[in-house]
């Protein structure tokens, strides 16, 4: 049924220009009904979008090929999750699938925060629908999913690395996140044009930002984790451009999210929060244009696919309107305060504030050089790893630090005689850390162990703070140790999830660190019984099997693992073979051990003829601190996400929901 | 298959065409959209600023509790931020004709003014609220002051309020507070 899903998304453009119009209308003439008219619009696209997304996720379960959309992203042998997954496959489905998960924030967004004052969410209605109309233009005239041709027998199939489950998941947490950016934007946006610059539109959007970013952040490790198990390349992260586009807006959005701390407790920083909101927002946008405007692909193709002019136009229409619009707000946005001192908690957030948007600036110019410069000299340069490692050391271990540090100074200002008492435990520990390392040889990597013991410092610091307020605590209260820590959490979410957030952040400094700077490679053509010996890991390679999957031929190398002379595994690293969509992957294979973190990565690179195989064999050490961080960090962001009623009511007596008690 | 995706499609289009013009044909006047006036916007302004004042206040507690914030520190700040978070309460008084002020950290609780004759305790911000605690009013006796110390800062009522202002509490800072013991 492509009539269904094309007449659903034409409504979908319909009730967003609507919401546009309306929106505007009722908010500038006050005119209450026009708004909740605008605001209907907004929920009924959602319902729309989800009609579209129904069709088009029915025809892909039914193999449907008489939609083109179908026909080129699946075939019938492909696995029925894989056929729902094809949803965002390909660049029109997601597309969809970006204008579906937007109408749902925008949507619920307005039907939830309605407290915040029917005034500024008539001005965030319009907003919201300027977005959700750019998308639904682009799915109805530009890079429709519902386009049919006479159906072929088969499908092309989906692309072969899309094939894991990792892939089920990243891509949905990503839109997640670059999507869930909108909402704070369109807040902003919305303070802006009402003239309503207080702190409403951050408590409106406080728990909006938290979960774009922990999407956001939770869509990049499902990705490392993907390309570390399925590219087959023994890394996680190679600042490809595609990678970086979900970095940008993160820390964007990371940096926003301590500035904005900084906004409510001393009332400062308000334009830089708006600037921030903005750059966090178009860099999500400039991420779905990298990823699906074919422009990394070539300048050329960006210039003859369907959709990367149309987003370089809006990505630009929203950089200067936002611009114009803060610019006209200046007067309203002024700060009444000011920075007492350089060694203050503001200040250390400022500091942190500089170095994240020097780095996500940095990886910018990175990703945008090679295109210019295609565009501008007809040349084609590459920015590899080296700039980015360099940057990422540059500013990512004095940020790693400052994680450290910030929360050990005071607000306002700080003495040298409290800053020496309070950075002294920290200090004694990343010393000790960084003395020991240095004799357990780590001193090969300076920046691997200048990672560390800056990340023992944090870690000592997280400990010290959850230990100081649970004994204050305690001392007030004399309640039990877990009681009391419980309560310390409880009545202070946000700071203490931000803190177990700064734990995972330590793990994942590790893991990269570990990985990174002290893994070991080996690699060799070998022959049946031959082997490898790779740090303490003896590698024997016994033959080769084939079998024959739901879709694919699978070859797989039989190595028998040994360490100190005994056999502790067998492992089997191949390829696949799709016929369907002629591709050959990388099967890697990984022994983890979680005592110690240490992976062994093993991938058969080339099956020879005449059965030997070309064959290489990592040792990554710790590069599982990188996926418990994961955890840590999905655990630290719920903490801080979830609902305090007490600060609720406190903000509900503030905006006047409810009576001042007498 | 034709005519029922058409027939869907229309089916949409009109349930939203209806959904968004409820709003619009519901009988009755067309009431204006709720704006703050310039009074609402300033008690709001005011209402900020005290809570961000009073939760600077507990802020600095805390830290001074957890050993962050020395003694010295802790004196040489407290002061400010007294002042801050009474102004910020005269203020938002005066702003809003005479309310009782809202504690930040404990909705519901007023600071009133003690009765003629009353002792004067100290008073220093919420630190932590206490579990088992009822919401009450954010003056707390110091924990047990030193015999040499001078009284903290107390609430007292203004002595002689001008004719226009309304009657309310104010917290006036002592010049030189000593910081309670930390625990």
């Amino acid at each position: 049924m492509p009539e269904l899903g094309r007449a659903a998304l034409v409504v979908c453009f319909g009730l967003a220009l609507y919401a546009v119009g309306a929106g505007f209308a009722g908010a500038h003439l006050r005119r209450r009904r026009l708004a909740l008219s605008a605001q209907n619009a907004l929920v009924a696209a959602f319902v729309a979008a989800a009609v579209a997304a129904v069709v088009l996720l029915a025809a892909l379960v039914r193999s449907d090929f008489s939609f083109t959309y179908v026909s080129s992203f699946t075939s019938r042998d492909l696995p029925l999750t894989y056929k729902i997954t094809a949803l965002w496959g390909g660049q029109e489905g997601s597309l969809l699938l970006w204008l579906l998960v937007l109408t749902g924030y925008g949507a619920a967004a307005v039907l939830l925060d309605r407290k915040a004052g029917r005034e500024l969410v008539a001005w965030v209605v319009p907003v919201l629908g300027i977005v959700a109309a750019f998308f639904s233009l682009l799915v109805v005239f530009v890079a429709s999913p519902f386009k049919t041709h006479l159906a072929p027998d088969d499908g092309l199939g989906l692309n072969s690395s899309l094939q894991s489950p990792y892939m089920q998941a990243h891509p949905p947490m990503l839109y997640l996140g670059y999507v869930g950016l909108t909402v704070p934007f369109a807040f902003a946006m919305g303070a802006l044009l009402s003239g309503r610059t207080d702190e409403r539109w951050i408590v409106a959007t406080r728990r909006w930002t938290l979960a774009a970013w922990m999407f956001l952040g939770i869509g990049q490790l499902l990705g490392a984790k993907w390309a570390y198990e399925e590219v087959g390349w023994g890394g996680y992260y190679a600042w490809d451009p595609v990678e970086n586009a979900a970095l940008m807006p993160w820390l964007a959005s990371t940096a926003f999210l301590h500035s904005v701390m900084v906004q409510e407790k001393k009332g400062m920083l308000k334009v830089w929060n708006m600037l921030l909101v903005v750059l966090a927002f178009s860099l999500s946008l400039f991420g779905t244009f990298l990823t699906r405007s074919g422009v990394l692909n070539s300048i050329h193709s960006f210039t003859e696919g369907s959709i990367g002019p149309w987003f370089l136009g809006f990505i630009c229409f929203v950089v200067a309107a936002s611009l114009v619009l803060i610019f006209r707000r200046l007067p309203l946005l002024r700060s009444r305060t000011k920075l007492e001192s350089l060694a203050s908690r503001e200040a250390t957030f400022l500091y942190n504030n500089l170095l994240l948007v020097a780095l996500c600036l940095t990886i910018l110019w990175g990703v945008t050089f090679p295109i210019l410069s295609e565009a501008v000299r007809g040349e084609s340069v590459t920015v590899g790893r080296p700039y980015y490692d360099f940057f990422l050391r540059a500013f990512g271990l004095p940020l790693l630090l400052l994680m450290g540090i910030g929360p050990l100074v005071a607000w306002r200002r700080a003495s040298l005689r409290s800053l020496a008492r309070t950075f002294l435990w920290p200090f004694v520990v990343a010393v000790a850390a960084g003395a020991g390392l240095i004799a357990a040889g780590a001193g090969s990597s300076v920046p691997g162990l200048i990672a560390y013991t800056f990340a023992a410092f944090v870690a000592a610091t997280i400990v010290l703070e959850f230990a100081r307020g649970t004994a204050a605590r305690r001392a007030l209260s004399r309640e039990s140790i877990p009681v009391a820590f419980g309560q310390l959490v409880a009545r202070n979410r946000r700071r203490y999830g931000g803190y177990v957030v700064h734990a995972a952040i330590v793990l994942l400094a590790i893991g990269i660190a570990g990985s990174s700077a002290y893994d070991t490679s080996r690699s060799a053509r070998l022959a049946p019984g031959q082997s490898l010996k790779v740090r303490d890991y003896t590698l024997v390679y016994r033959g080769l099997r084939s079998s024959r999957a739901e879709n694919a031929t699978e070859t797989r190398a039989t190595i028998d693992v040994f360490r100190s002379g005994d056999r502790i595994a067998t492992m089997h690293p191949g390829k696949n073979s799709y016929p369907v969509e002629q591709q050959v992957s990388n099967e890697v294979a990984i022994r983890s051990d979680w005592l110690t973190g240490e992976d062994l990565f093993l991938i058969t690179e080339q099956v020879n003829r005449n059965g030997t195989i070309d064959f290489k064999a990592i040792v990554n050490p710790l590069v599982n601190l990188i996926w418990l961080a994961g955890i840590v960090f999905l655990l630290g962001s719920l903490v801080a996400l979830w609902p305090d009623a007490r600060e609720e009511r406190r903000l509900a007596v503030r905006y006047g929901r409810l009576p001042q008690e007498a | 298959m034709l005519t029922a995706a058409l027939v869907l499609g229309a089916l949409l289009a009109v349930a939203a065409v209806v959904f968004v013009a409820r709003p619009l044909v519901r009988g009755g006047a067309d009431e204006a959209l709720e704006t703050p006036d310039e009074a609402e916007q300033r008690r709001l302004a005011l209402a900020e600023e005290r809570d961000r004042a009073l939760a600077a206040l507990k802020e600095l507690e805390f830290d001074h509790r957890t050993g962050k914030v020395s003694d010295e520190d802790y004196r040489a700040l407290v002061t400010d931020l007294r002042h801050a978070a009474a102004d910020a309460l005269r203020a938002l008084d005066r702003g809003t004709g005479g309310t009782m002020s809202t504690d930040a950290s404990n909705p519901g609780s007023t600071i009133e003014p003690l009765p003629p004759g009353a002792p004067e305790p100290p008073i220093v911000p919420e630190p932590e609220p206490v579990p088992h605690e009822p919401p009450g009013p954010v003056i707390v006796p110091e924990p047990e002051p030193a015999p040499h110390e001078p009284p903290g800062p107390v609430i007292v009522p203004e002595p002689e309020p001008a004719p226009h202002e309304p009657p309310g509490p104010v917290i006036v800072p002592e010049p030189d507070p000593q910081p309670p013991p930390r625990e």
